[in-house]
């Protein structure tokens, strides 16, 4: 009794000492930070920007919280529709235009000085000005490549692919060998389309044609679509697509049981550290009547619900110094989006990473459009239904294409 | 009506009566007002729509189809959980050596989380690196190994048997719970009469299980239709829509594209078909029980711990 009493006592002067440090903690600005979990990195990097900001600025305290990429969107909706939106967050560039439509996201052209805006690369700021105003920063950018076991192009006797007829060639050869499987295709959850949008752009297709409309049921998407099923109904894939998300994909690369991925830089540490005996290069995506690759940027976002917008800008100031930039973009594998940090010896001598940073010249965005992630799934859904058999690739696209009109309002 | 209202336990219930009303009340409320109107990416009311929002899900085919997809799954691991749960409690019931162990382990799977449980079955499940295949090929059933997933209607009975697998403790703690409160001297009267064991168990095991019976009914359903994390982890509803029941094609919706308005109208229609449902079967079980007379008074197992 005594001491469940006692208990009770310290909890309840625990609990006074927290209300204490609330009301003394209430006393400095206070600036919502969210953070796109990338890896375990994205959060300690994050609290360690802020630990040095506030240091020098002691009136202003930085809350990071780390949030999975997967639960992100979500939990920004449930935020923003509760009316306790964050100050500042990271967000996927593909939501941005969605954020802006809807007055959620701040304009920053009024709090981009020249100089602080001349620090960036052009390309990565393009995606995030909409209806000429500036409504984010790029905070992460990465660009794909694809990435194939040279070991397994050896044993087969193939010849690394340049363009989609050596790809194919070279998936025959390796298919060939025990257990293994030329082509890993993605075909379920995130970026499906993606691996998708690679052969499009490369047959000369676009996501979207001139006109706005769906480019799905463009001949280019057909060609597209028909080498992929035909690559997995002669067994040049690994069995059932639809069964391997991009990671599974991924595992099987490190496994060495498939001869090419695409992929991102992001799985070169991962190779390095799981697979460190397989020898892998990275090349461009194999062309037909155009190079491509997809360049992916996330963006640093503030929101006009924000009442500390000064403090919030002072500390995306602070935050994108050299320093660390330079350690995050190492931290994370990525490309850099800053120039000075791109200038590093790293980013032009490193066979890997400058791999991924030649296609940028190239690189296609995600499209900037309303209800993307609907269209996406649309897209999926499509391809799921080709690689499943359960309609001709035609059939499926021209459905597809349909109903992203209609959604778009074309 | 005037001595009902002097009857104190009608004023002590009423406090947590006036509570449950406004927990489960004012959501459904809000959610009801919110499938009215025009509801904007991030949930900001943008204006009465009339009924615009039922009548796109009517016109839709992907939430018929996940209507239907809904009532199998349903259907068939509530019916799975009590065909399978119902002897296992028979046997658990018996006293034999090592019951208590035979007892902790058939309880064991409820402590685990079910997104966990689902993750690990995913795993288990893969086609070139699960244990599953990897120990059918090992056992010599399997010359090629299975990709459970890949398509959907593989996929799907994969996922109703788990479903199955994780609502069978909590079922079998129901009917444990019957069966341990169970009068002992109307066997000891039938094994005079000399009932045979089948005889026991047809005409006074089961008839007395049968409140029991009722509540593991409800309460699954509940659950079950309900039921979010076992589809989303392990397929989120593909291939191509072809595993989607109406929780996960919700939430799609809801999260992924931000059609709030649309999504409250399919939170609320479940709403009413399960309430519909439990209306449906409270009646028909009281009807019967008016009927036979019997079987008032038992108390309801715990209603907390939900499974699937």
């Amino acid at each position: 009794m005594t001491y469940q009493f006692k208990r009770a006592t310290v909890a309840a002067v625990a609990a006074l000492g927290m209300l204490g440090f609330a009301a003394a903690a209430s006393a400095k600005t206070e600036v919502r930070f969210v953070v796109a979990e990338y890896s375990s990195y994205s959060g300690k990097h994050y609290e360690e920007v802020a630990a040095a900001f506030e240091k020098q600025n002691p009136d202003i305290d930085v809350k990071v919280e780390v949030v999975p990429w997967n639960t992100l969107l979500q939990r920004l909706t449930t935020d923003i529709a509760g009316g306790t939106a964050p100050d500042i967050s990271i967000i996927g560039t593909r939501w941005l235009l969605d954020f802006a439509a809807q007055g959620v996201a701040e304009p920053i052209d009024g709090y981009l000085t020249p100089e602080f805006k001349g620090t960036f690369i052009d390309t990565f700021m393009t995606p995030s000005v909409i209806d000429g105003k500036t409504m984010g920063l790029p905070v992460a950018a990465s660009a794909r490549a694809m990435m194939v076991n040279l070991d397994l192009f050896e044993k087969a006797g193939a010849k690394v692919p340049t363009n989609w007829d050596e790809l194919y060639a070279a998936a025959q050869k390796i298919s060939k060998l025990k257990d293994t499987f030329g082509f890993g295709l993605q075909g379920k959850e995130i970026e499906t389309d993606a691996y998708f949008y690679y052969a499009l752009w490369t047959h000369g297709g676009d996501i979207f044609g001139k006109d706005g409309k769906s480019g799905l049921n463009s001949p280019e998407a057909l060609e597209a679509a028909t080498l992929y099923k035909k690559m997995i109904d002669e067994g040049l894939t690994q069995p059932s697509p639809t069964n391997y998300n991009r990671e599974d994909v991924f595992n099987l690369f490190k496994q060495g049981k498939v001869g090419m991925v695409f992929t991102f830089p992001m799985l070169i540490p991962q190779v390095k550290a799981e697979a460190p005996n397989l020898k892998y290069q990275v090349l461009p995506f194999p062309a037909k009547r155009a190079k491509a690759t997809y360049g992916v940027t996330d963006t640093l976002m503030m929101f006009s619900t924000s009442k500390v917008k000064k403090e919030a800008w002072k500390f995306i100031e602070f935050a994108f110094k050299d320093e660390w930039r330079t350690q995050f973009d190492h931290g994370e594998g990525f490309l850099p989006v800053t120039k000075n940090v791109a200038a590093e010896d790293f980013y032009k001598t490193d066979p890997d990473i400058s791999a991924f940073a030649a296609g940028l010249p190239y690189a296609k965005f995600a499209p900037t459009v309303e209800n993307w992630e609907e269209i996406a799934d649309t897209t999926v859904q499509a391809l799921q239904k080709i690689y499943l058999g359960q309609q001709a690739p035609k059939a499926a696209l021209d459905e597809a294409a349909a109903k992203i009109d209609k959604i778009r309002g074309k | 009506m005037r001595a009902l209202l002097k009857s104190p336990a009608l004023w002590m219930i009423l406090p947590s009566f006036a509570l449950t009303m406004f927990v489960i009340g004012y959501p459904i409320l809000d959610l009801a007002w919110t499938s009215l109107q025009e509801v904007s990416r991030f949930g900001k009311l943008l204006g009465f729509a009339g009924t615009m929002n039922y009548g796109e899900l009517v016109g839709d085919q992907l939430f018929i189809d996940s209507l239907v997809r809904t009532g199998i799954w349903t259907a068939c691991v509530v019916t799975g959980a009590i065909v399978i749960s119902l002897p296992v409690a028979l046997i658990l019931n018996e006293d034999f050596i090592g019951r208590g162990v035979a007892r902790i382990i058939i309880m064991l799977p409820w402590s685990i989380s079910l997104t966990m449980t689902a993750v690990v079955w995913r795993w288990a499940l893969n086609g070139r690196a699960g244990l599953f295949n990897a120990t059918f090929m090992n056992l010599g059933w399997m010359q090629e190994p299975v990709e459970w997933l890949a398509t959907a209607q593989l996929g799907f009975t994969v996922e109703i048997m788990v479903g199955i697998l994780v609502s069978i403790p909590f079922t079998t703690t129901i009917f444990l719970g019957g069966l341990s409160s169970m009068p002992q001297d109307v066997y000891e009267a039938a094994y005079v009469d000399g009932a045979s064991r089948w005889q026991q168990f047809r005409h006074i095991t089961l008839p007395l299980l049968k409140p029991f019976m009722n509540i593991a009914i409800v309460l699954n359903v509940i659950y079950v239709f309900n039921s979010f994390p076992i589809i989303w982890v392990m397929t989120e509803g593909g291939p191509a829509n072809g595993t989607d029941i109406l929780v996960t094609y919700l939430y799609k919706l809801a999260f992924r594209f931000g059609q709030l308005g649309k999504a409250s109208a399919i939170s609320l229609a479940m709403f009413f078909i399960l309430f519909a449902f439990t209306l449906l079967y409270v009646w028909l079980v009281m009807r019967g029980e008016g009927e036979t007379g019997a079987d008032s008074d038992e108390p309801a197992p715990e209603e907390e711990g939900a499974p699937a």
